[in-house]
C-alpha cells in the first residue's frame, strides 16, 4: 500500500473516522486528481462524514449544500437581494437634479454588494484557499439541477447575465453524496470518482465505536458490534446505519446499562430500528433471536 | 484533463484497455474517460499491491454495487500481481483481440447517438412488405398472437407516434411563463429596469409538465412468448419519451434489460434480448424474480416519481409470499403500480391464478394488454 494512502488513513483516525482502505484509497485518488468524490451508500454509513472530516483535515471551511426536489438557481447558486435594490431604487429618484441614466442605475444595483451568494457560488468565490463543498443527497434534486450541476463542476465557473463569469478563486474539493434512491446520471458519475460503502463489518464497527463513543467498555461495545450485525442479516426495510449504532452506544451509556439484556433492548429499540413494519416483525421472537446471536 | 507521461507504460495501456473491454463485454458500462481516469489513478497507486490497484479501478472506472460482481470476477481473471510487466501471459488475453484497445468515440461524455436513429426512421420495410395496406384500425385491434414480422414493424410506427401521448404531471421545478403564474420576483425586476425601476408589468413563473419515470418487468416465459415481444416493443417505444427508464426480463431469474437496449429497429433489438436472457420462453418465478428486484433495484430504479408496469400472465405454479412481500414493497415506493395482462383483454377472465389472485391487492389497475388498442388506453394512467 502507498504510505500516503496509509498516512491518509490514519489521519482520519485521529480525527474519529475510522476508514477501511477502499475510502481511504478513494479518497487519496480524489484528492490527488482534483476531482469530485461520488459516495453512495446506505443511509447512515458515515457518507457525509466524509467531507467533515476532509474539512478537518486541509483546515478548511465545509460549505454544504443540502438537495431536495425543486432545488434551482435562487437557492443553490445567487438571488438578488430585491428588497435592497428595490431600496437604493428609489433613492435613486429621490436624488434631485442628478438623475441618472439608466445604465448607471443597472450598473449601481447589479453589484456584488447585492448579490446573495449562495453555498454552490461561495465554494467557487473563497479567497482563503479551496474549501471543502459538500453536495448532499444529490438523488433528491432532479434531472435539471444534475445537468447544471455536471456544468459547474467541469469548469468551476459560473455566468451571472448582470455581472459576467466569475471564475473559481480555487478549485474547491467536491463530495457528492447520495442515498441512491434513484439512480444518477451517467455523465455526472462520471465526471465524478466513485465510491461505495458497505455497511462496516464487526471489526470495524467495533473500532468506530471505540473512537466515537469513547465511554462505552469493550465489553458493551462488542455485544453492540454483534447486535447490529446479527440485526443486519435480518430483512429490514429501513437497515440501520453506523449513525444509529452511535446514537444507541450514547443512549445505552446514558442510561448506565453496562451489557445488553431483553429489556435494555426493548426500552432503547427505537434507536436502531424506526420503521413500524420491521418494529413488527422483530416482535414475535425475532428480537431475541437477534439478542441471542449478540450475547451467546 | 492532462494524460499522464505514458512512456513505458504501454503494457499498462493496453492491459487496461483490454480490461475495460472486457467489462463492456460483459454489460458493465466504461466510457474513454473512466479508462483515463483508470490510468491516472495506476501512476497514483502501489502497482504491487493488488487489492490496491482494484480498490483504485473501482472507484475511477465509477464500478457500482449492482456490477461489482462481475468487476471482482473479470479482475480476478485479468489481473495478477505483476501482470502488468508481463501483459502477453496467455492469462491475461482478452477474450476479443480483434478489436482495437482504444476505439475512436467521442470523448467527454458525449450522449451516444440514440435519437438519431429512432425506430421510425429506420424501420423501412424492404420488398413488398409496405405496411401501409394494413388499415391502422385493424391492426390496432389485431391480436398479438396473430400478429407476424410485418406486422411487427407496422406497429412500432404506430407506436412510436402513440407513446408521444405519454401523459405527464406537474414539475415542482418552476419556469417562466407567459400569463397566469405566480409573481417570478427576479425577472419582474430586470424588466422594470427596462422601463427606469417602474414595474409596468409582472413576470410569471409556473411549474410545467414533466413526464414520468418507468420502470418495466416484463415476463418472458413460454406462456407470455406471442405477447412479449409486443409488449417489449411497446416498451422500447415509450423509452424514446420517458427518459431514464428502467426495463427488466424475468423467467425464472431476473434481467437488467436497460444496458442492452442501443438504438436500432426493434426487432433487431429484440432479437439481442432474446439472446442474452438465459431461459427466454421457459417457465416462470415470478414471486422470486420480483423479490431480487426490490433487493437489487428497487431503491435505485423506483422512487415516487416513477410508475411500476408488470407484464405478465400471472400464470405462476410457484410460492406466493414473496410475491405478496415483493409487490407490497413496490407500491410502498412507486407513484403507480400496473400490471398488464394479456389475458385480460377477454371478457371472461378472471384474476384466479394464483400469483395473480395475490399481486392484485398491491396494484393501482389490473389493465388488459392484447393489442395495440389496450396498450393506447394505458397511456393516461402513466402520467398521474
Amino acid at each position: 500500500m502507498r504510505a500516503e494512502i496509509a498516512s491518509l488513513a490514519e489521519a482520519m483516525e485521529r480525527l474519529g473516522y475510522i476508514a477501511d482502505p477502499a475510502i481511504a484509497t478513494a479518497l487519496f485518488l480524489a484528492r490527488e486528481m482534483r476531482r469530485p468524490l461520488l459516495i453512495e451508500g446506505d443511509a447512515g454509513v458515515g457518507k457525509t462524514e466524509i467531507a467533515k472530516v476532509l474539512a478537518r483535515l486541509e483546515s478548511t471551511e465545509l460549505i454544504r449544500l443540502q438537495c431536495y426536489e425543486g432545488l434551482d438557481v435562487s437557492t443553490s447558486l445567487y438571488e438578488w437581494n430585491y428588497q435592497r435594490q428595490m431600496l437604493r431604487l428609489r433613492l435613486a429618484e429621490n436624488e434631485g437634479p442628478t438623475r441618472k441614466t439608466a445604465d448607471e442605475i443597472e450598473d449601481l444595483i447589479f453589484g456584488r454588494a447585492y448579490l446573495l451568494e449562495r453555498p454552490l457560488l461561495r465554494a467557487i468565490t473563497r479567497r482563503e484557499g479551496p474549501p471543502v463543498l459538500l453536495i448532499d443527497e444529490i438523488d433528491r434534486a432532479d434531472d435539471g439541477f444534475e445537468a447544471f450541476l455536471l456544468e459547474l463542476l467541469s469548469d468551476f465557473q459560473v455566468t451571472i447575465p448582470e455581472l459576467g463569469t466569475i471564475r473559481a478563486e480555487h478549485v474547491p474539493y467536491v463530495v457528492l453524496t447520495s442515498n441512491r434512491s434513484r439512480e444518477i446520471g451517467d455523465a455526472l458519475r462520471r465526471r465524478c470518482l466513485y465510491l461505495y460503502i458497505e455497511h462496516p463489518t464487526l471489526e470495524k464497527e467495533v473500532r468506530i465505536l471505540h473512537a466515537r463513543v469513547p465511554g462505552a467498555s469493550a465489553h458493551l461495545a462488542q455485544e453492540i458490534g454483534r447486535f447490529m450485525q446479527a440485526l443486519r442479516r435480518r430483512h429490514l426495510a429501513k437497515m440501520p446505519g453506523v449513525a444509529e449504532t452511535i446514537d444507541w452506544a450514547q443512549a445505552l451509556l446514558h442510561l448506565h446499562r453496562e451489557h445488553l439484556d431483553k429489556e435494555t433492548v426493548a426500552e432503547t429499540l427505537g434507536c436502531i430500528v424506526k420503521d413500524q413494519n420491521d418494529i413488527r416483525e422483530l416482535g414475535g421472537g425475532e428480537l431475541e433471536a437477534v439478542l441471542a446471536e449478540a450475547t451467546g | 484533463m492532462s494524460r499522464p507521461d505514458l512512456a513505458g507504460m504501454d503494457g499498462l495501456v493496453g492491459h487496461l484497455a483490454r480490461f475495460a473491454g472486457a467489462l463492456r463485454d460483459s454489460g458493465v458500462s466504461v466510457s474513454l474517460n473512466d479508462e483515463a481516469d483508470g490510468l491516472t489513478a495506476l501512476t497514483l497507486v502501489d502497482l504491487g499491491d493488488r487489492d490496491e490497484v482494484r480498490r483504485a479501478l473501482r472507484t475511477t472506472l465509477k464500478i457500482r454495487p449492482r456490477d461489482a460482481a462481475r468487476f471482482e470476477e473479470i479482475f480476478g481473471r485479468m489481473w495478477r500481481v505483476g501482470s502488468t510487466a508481463a501483459p502477453d501471459h496467455p492469462a491475461l488475453r482478452a477474450p476479443r483481440l480483434d478489436r482495437p484497445p482504444m476505439r475512436p468515440k467521442p470523448v467527454g461524455g458525449a450522449p451516444r447517438p440514440r435519437r438519431s436513429e429512432t425506430g421510425v426512421e429506420t424501420a423501412v420495410p424492404e420488398g413488398g412488405e409496405e405496411p401501409g395496406y394494413s388499415p391502422e384500425a385493424v391492426l390496432r385491434r389485431k391480436p398479438f398472437e396473430e400478429c407476424g414480422a410485418a406486422d411487427l414493424l407496422a406497429m412500432e410506427q404506430l407506436l412510436a407516434r402513440l407513446a408521444l401521448r405519454l401523459a405527464t404531471r406537474r414539475s415542482r421545478r418552476r419556469v417562466p411563463v407567459r400569463g397566469r403564474g405566480e409573481t417570478d420576483l427576479r425577472r419582474s425586476f430586470r424588466r422594470a429596469l427596462a422601463h427606469g425601476g417602474e414595474f409596468l408589468s409582472l413576470a410569471r413563473r409556473a411549474r410545467p409538465i414533466e413526464r414520468p419515470r418507468l420502470v418495466v418487468l416484463c415476463d418472458t416465459s413460454g406462456s407470455m412468448d406471442p405477447h412479449a415481444r409486443f409488449l417489449l416493443g411497446f416498451v422500447l417505444a415509450l423509452r424514446r419519451v420517458a427518459r431514464g427508464s428502467e426495463i427488466f426480463a424475468f423467467n425464472t431469474s431476473l434481467v437488467r434489460l436497460t444496458p442492452w437496449l442501443r438504438p436500432g429497429r426493434v426487432d433487431l433489438v429484440l432479437d439481442r434480448l432474446a439472446a442474452s436472457v438465459p431461459d427466454w420462453s421457459g417457465g416462470t418465478r415470478i414471486g422470486e424474480c420480483l423479490a431480487d428486484f426490490v433487493a437489487k433495484y428497487l431503491d435505485s430504479t423506483v422512487d415516487g416519481k416513477t410508475v411500476v408496469l408488470i407484464l405478465s400472465d400471472g400464470l405462476d405454479r410457484g410460492d406466493v409470499a414473496p410475491l405478496a412481500g415483493a409487490m407490497r414493497a413496490i407500491q410502498a415506493r412507486a407513484r403507480r403500480v400496473y400490471w398488464l395482462n394479456p389475458l385480460a383483454g377477454d371478457a371472461r377472465y378472471e384474476p384466479t391464478a394464483r400469483a395473480m389472485a395475490a399481486a392484485l391487492p398491491y396494484l393501482d389497475r389490473l389493465l388488459p394488454a392484447h393489442n395495440l388498442e389496450s396498450l393506447a388506453r394505458l397511456l393516461p394512467l402513466l402520467a398521474a
